[in-house]
């Protein structure tokens, strides 16, 4: 520790810490524009100068220079404030003042500055700046003549989402900040550049003349889209959700959001919401009130029961109070038949996970992953469907120099990351590259096998496993797969990452194995600092997993309801947040299903696909307008809060089966999400002993930051077979969507608005197809006439189409398979 | 992005082997920007939008970044530029010994402004500070060639040279 004097006060602090941080923890103040906690020093504004004893003669930048021990510093003078003055008629020489018509008034740093140091005259004059603004993209409004040059934008696109889409451009009084070629933004518009600007010059299209900083109730609830889990605070005005109001206080995410968080909370308001209950009658559905709905659901789920049976199946985004109460209603209906998310999907990574390290999770958290110094990220997705700890793994690669390794089948936004090595092999040959890797360590004798079960037929069915067979077969090279098992090895915090969703079905189960394998045998899990981590694709998969919404011992998992439905073996078919018919595999089987079902019924926030087949349509609330508790990727339990009340009618999922309970004869007893959670941490393993109220800002890590494996038992898996095809068609994520919930959101829908196929360039070229031509993806006479968008991430043969939107029905080509042969047509 | 300049960047097809050359003979070396940009504007003239977008992708730079050096050094250039640049010195002396004439009369022989091209690519006008050779002024400089004490007179001469070697090649 080093210890200094500031403004008369001893200070004791790190010893790389800058005259800023110390003062800021002595409580002392120094105003800033340049500065911000999560970006390396800069320098640019000149606003933070303060003397040092030691350093007569000049003032000190503080947000720069480091601390050393027995300085003296003072923050405050007649000297001090002159300048800081002068810098600040500096700024206002160019500045185009317009605070009247600027969304930032009210929390704008240059405006509060100019306030506090009285700057109301000028002594220097010039020519206001006079830019174009930014109107092309409707997001990310840009407005360069309020631009203080701080540089914060331009820093926080490179350091921390490590997409570069800003630099200073020109030189000089001309200097400014622009795109390449001074174009409208094109980017990833996850808006960091926009919490991050301290003045004006960023602001957000969607909320611009929507609300004054000063008039919005500030709510501080989590993201209802991906698993990462971040903090959402929302602006709320007259009942509405207005805005996303920067906060880098509370949640894992610093702060950080991307484009679904930042801008893609729309559907909350949209026109759209189920706001009354729906039943059918005479073939159509017309509304009605709940008493009746309610009726008619419980009385055919009675008559269901006495049947044939009922089955439960649910999305990943209820929170873990509506996950509870769904297995009470399954209680009631005396029913096991209860699965979510396709019944393989994240669950089927756990499963995996389960048979060799007993663990259902991830063992680590995310903060700990920005100090790895090797990350293995399985599958190329994982920026797309996790994005914001995808820039945790960017800061860990471009600040820290970890080296990472991605595994996958086409290239991801991490294979540009410094360093960054890409195994890029055919698809749906993960788990077989995972072997190799096993198989290196333990060729080499690298691996830490002591207290490990089972080694020796697990290397027995590892023996064809070598690097050059995988190699041969996946189209990678051997020498690549052997260096990274070395480095693994090697490395004191190595994380691997599996992120996992619904459209990556194919042999989920033997994925968690063998990432859980290569930990195990990696010395990753169990030791502080490392991890493994399987990412649910949605924001409560984890807490899916450990609510149990999963199927009894002997009863139907999703697969085998949807089978069980078409064949009328099971009577009716509850679903609760969920579009089953959009985002399931093989929609002729679900179709057929769904229209077998002797009575549907269905809780949404949209009439989906799903729910225009229904008898019940029951009106949900979305996550901003429910209390409880999601469980993110990383284990972390976080608060989500109401935020606003839900459209007409609309009811929580929590009130809706609260209702469904009692009329079916087991009330719930304390209907209270706070009562419910007590009832949670009385009976989930892992949840003992958390208190609601002692779930704060940062949430609570079930099992603690680290988690440690409760066996230790190799499993030998089968990798796959390639599939031999002129063109293999995946899917996956895009960065700008998640799930189907995502394309109700204008912000998402304004930067990707329809489905589009992905075709590397050679492939591209074969087939003449060009950037935005119109082409069909075909094979066994199902065809989709979509978008090719050409790209440089696929390997020839390899074309991609994301899974979000339902009005594409990729389904019906897509049906659980790794990849599909297809054709493409022009 | 306007229709008509969207329409300009497809006409602007560019054969990029050149600049494929240049940067496989730096792509090893750190901090191999400068060095590629500027062989690219010596195989090209000037550095093209389409070996912007491919020397990002090769050497992992953002497009961005690169904009920001080629628009911060005067050395570099975006758009095409002539085969005799005129370099017309406006510093003090040249200033007082009528450089502003100068600068004038080129601009209506040529019909460009500073740091403009004409047409046909043969002529690149620049005012550039100071050329050091005051006691010639005022000083006209044609690529590598000086032309001191310069007159409206001269100037047409020396515009008519140039045509007349490019129409000679």
């Amino acid at each position: 520790m080093v210890t200094l004097t500031i403004d008369g006060k001893e200070v004791s602090v790190r010893p790389n810490a800058t005259i800023f941080e110390a003062a800021k923890e002595a409580g002392v103040h120094i105003p800033v524009l340049c500065y911000a906690k999560k970006l390396l020093p800069y320098g640019a504004c000149r606003i933070c100068l303060v003397e040092v004893e030691q350093m007569k003669g000049r003032l000190i930048p503080s947000c720069t220079t480091p601390v050393t021990a027995g300085m003296v510093v003072n923050t405050i003078s007649d000297e001090i404030r002159k300048v800081r003055k002068t810098v600040l008629e500096f700024l206002l020489v160019n500045h185009v003042v317009e605070c009247p018509v600027c969304d930032k008034a009210g929390e704008c740093d240059l405006q509060d500055l100019t306030y506090e140091y009285e700057v109301t005259t000028n002594r220097f004059k010039g020519a206001p700046f006079a830019h174009e603004t930014d109107e092309v993209n409707p997001l990310i409004e840009r407005n360069m003549n309020r631009c203080v040059l701080c540089g914060k934008c331009v820093r926080v696109c490179d350091e921390i989402v490590g997409y570069g889409s800003y630099s200073f451009i020109e030189r000089g009084f001309d200097t400014k900040i622009a795109t390449a070629f001074d174009r409208g933004l094109n980017c990833e518009f996850c808006g960091q550049c926009v919490s991050m600007c301290p003045v004006g010059a960023i602001l957000p299209r969607p909320f611009k003349f929507k609300a004054r900083p000063w008039q919005v109730k500030e709510v501080d609830s989590v993201c209802g889209y991906c698993g990462n889990g971040c903090t959402v605070t929302l602006g709320v005005l007259k009942d509405k959700v207005e805005t996303v109001r920067f906060n880098d206080k509370t949640g894992v995410n610093d702060g950080n959001l991307c484009v679904r968080g930042r801008f893609g909370t729309s559907f909350v308001n949209s026109d759209a919401r189920l706001s009354s209950p729906l039943v059918r009658k005479d073939g159509v559905l017309v509304e009605t009130d709940w008493d009746e709905a309610l009726d008619v659901v419980a009385k055919g789920l009675r008559k269901a029961q006495q049947a044939k049976g009922v089955g439960i199946l649910a999305g990943a985004r209820l929170t873990n109070e509506e996950f509870y109460l769904l297995k009470n209603l399954s209680g009631a209906l005396g029913t096991g038949n209860l699965d979510h998310s396709g019944g393989q999907c994240y669950k089927g990574v756990t499963e995996g996970l389960d048979s060799v390290l007993g663990l259902r999770a991830s063992t680590s958290t995310f903060p700990q992953v920005e100090q790895s110094d090797f990350i293995l990220s399985v599958k190329a997705d994982f920026y797309e469907t996790h994005p914001v700890f995808g820039m945790v793994v960017n800061q860990a690669v471009r600040r820290n120099n970890a080296q990472l390794v991605v595994l996958g089948d086409k290239k991801a936004k991490f294979s540009k990351l410094p360093g960054a090595r890409t195994l890029l092999s055919r698809p749906g040959l993960e788990t077989n590259l995972l072997n190799a890797l096993c198989f290196v360590l333990l060729d080499e004798d690298l691996a830490r096998t002591e207290g490990i079960d089972n080694l020796e037929a697990f290397k027995a069915a590892l023996a064809s496993s070598t690097p050059e067979a995988v190699a041969a077969l996946a189209g990678v090279d051997a020498q690549q797969i052997r260096i990274s098992a070395r480095e693994l090895a090697a490395a004191k915090n190595a994380a691997i990452l599996v992120p996992y969703g619904m459209p990556y079905l194919a042999a989920a189960s033997e994925l968690g194995t063998a990432a859980a394998n290569l930990a195990l045998l990696a010395g990753v899990v169990g030791t502080e600092g490392a991890g493994l981590y399987v990412c649910g694709e949605k924001a409560n998969s984890q807490g899916a997993i450990d609510m149990g919404i999963l199927p009894a011992a002997g009863a139907l998992g999703a697969p085998q309801m949807l089978d069980a439905l078409s064949q009328g073996n099971l009577s009716a078919l509850l679903i609760a947040g969920e579009d089953v018919l959009s985002s399931y595999p093989d929609r002729e089987t679900v179709e057929k299903a769904l229209k077998s079902t002797g009575f549907l019924v269905v809780q949404d926030i949209f009439l989906s696909d799903t729910a225009k087949c229904a008898d019940v349509v029951l009106p949900a609330a979305s996550f901003a307008e429910k209390d409880g508790t999601f469980t993110n990727a990383e284990r972390r339990i976080q608060r989500v809060r109401r935020a606003v009340p839900s459209p007409g009618a609309a009811k929580t999922d929590f009130e809706i089966l609260c209702a469904l309970c009692e009329r079916l004869g087991r009330p719930v007893e304390q209907a209270s999400d706070a009562a419910v959670f007590a009832e949670i941490v009385r009976s989930i393993k892992g949840y003992e002993g958390i208190a609601l109220d002692q779930i704060g800002a940062q949430g609570v890590v079930w099992g603690g930051e680290n988690l440690m494996p409760l066996k230790k038992n190799l499993v030998s898996v089968e990798g796959a077979q390639p599939l031999s095809a002129a063109l293999s068609l995946i899917t996956g994520s895009t960065l700008h969507h998640s799930g189907t919930l995502s394309t109700h959101a204008k912000g998402p829908l304004s930067v990707c608005p329809e489905p589009f196929v992905e075709i590397s360039r050679q492939d591209a070229a074969e087939l003449g197809v060009a950037e935005a031509d119109l082409v069909s993806v075909q094979a066994e006479g199902v065809k989709l006439s979509l978008k090719a968008k050409v790209d440089i991430r696929l390997p020839k043969g390899v074309v991609f189409i994301p899974y979000h939107f339902s009005q594409l029905q990729l389904n019906r080509l897509y049906k659980g398979q790794a990849a599909v042969a297809v054709e493409i047509v022009k | 992005m306007s229709a008509a300049e969207e329409q300009n960047l497809e006409e602007e097809e560019v054969d990029l082997t050149g600049a494929h050359q240049v940067i496989d003979k730096y792509i090893d070396m750190k901090g191999a920007l400068m060095p590629v940009l500027q062989g690219i504007q010596d195989f090209y003239g000037f550095v093209p939008e389409a070996c912007v977008h491919l020397v990002a992708e090769r050497l992992n730079v953002y497009s961005s970044q690169i904009y920001g050096v080629l628009t911060f050094y005067a050395q570099f250039h975006l758009k095409p530029r002539g085969r005799f640049i005129f370099r017309i010195c406006m510093g003090t002396a040249c200033h007082v010994k009528g450089a502003g004439r100068i600068c004038d009369t080129i601009t209506d022989r040529l019909g460009v402004g500073h740091a403009e091209t004409t047409e046909d690519l043969l002529f690149t006008l620049e005012e550039v500070a100071c050329l050091g050779a005051c006691g010639m002024a005022p000083v006209v400089m044609v690529n590598n060639d000086t032309y001191g004490s310069a007159t409206i007179q001269k100037i047409d001469e020396i515009i008519e040279k140039y045509r007349g070697q490019a129409a000679e090649q």
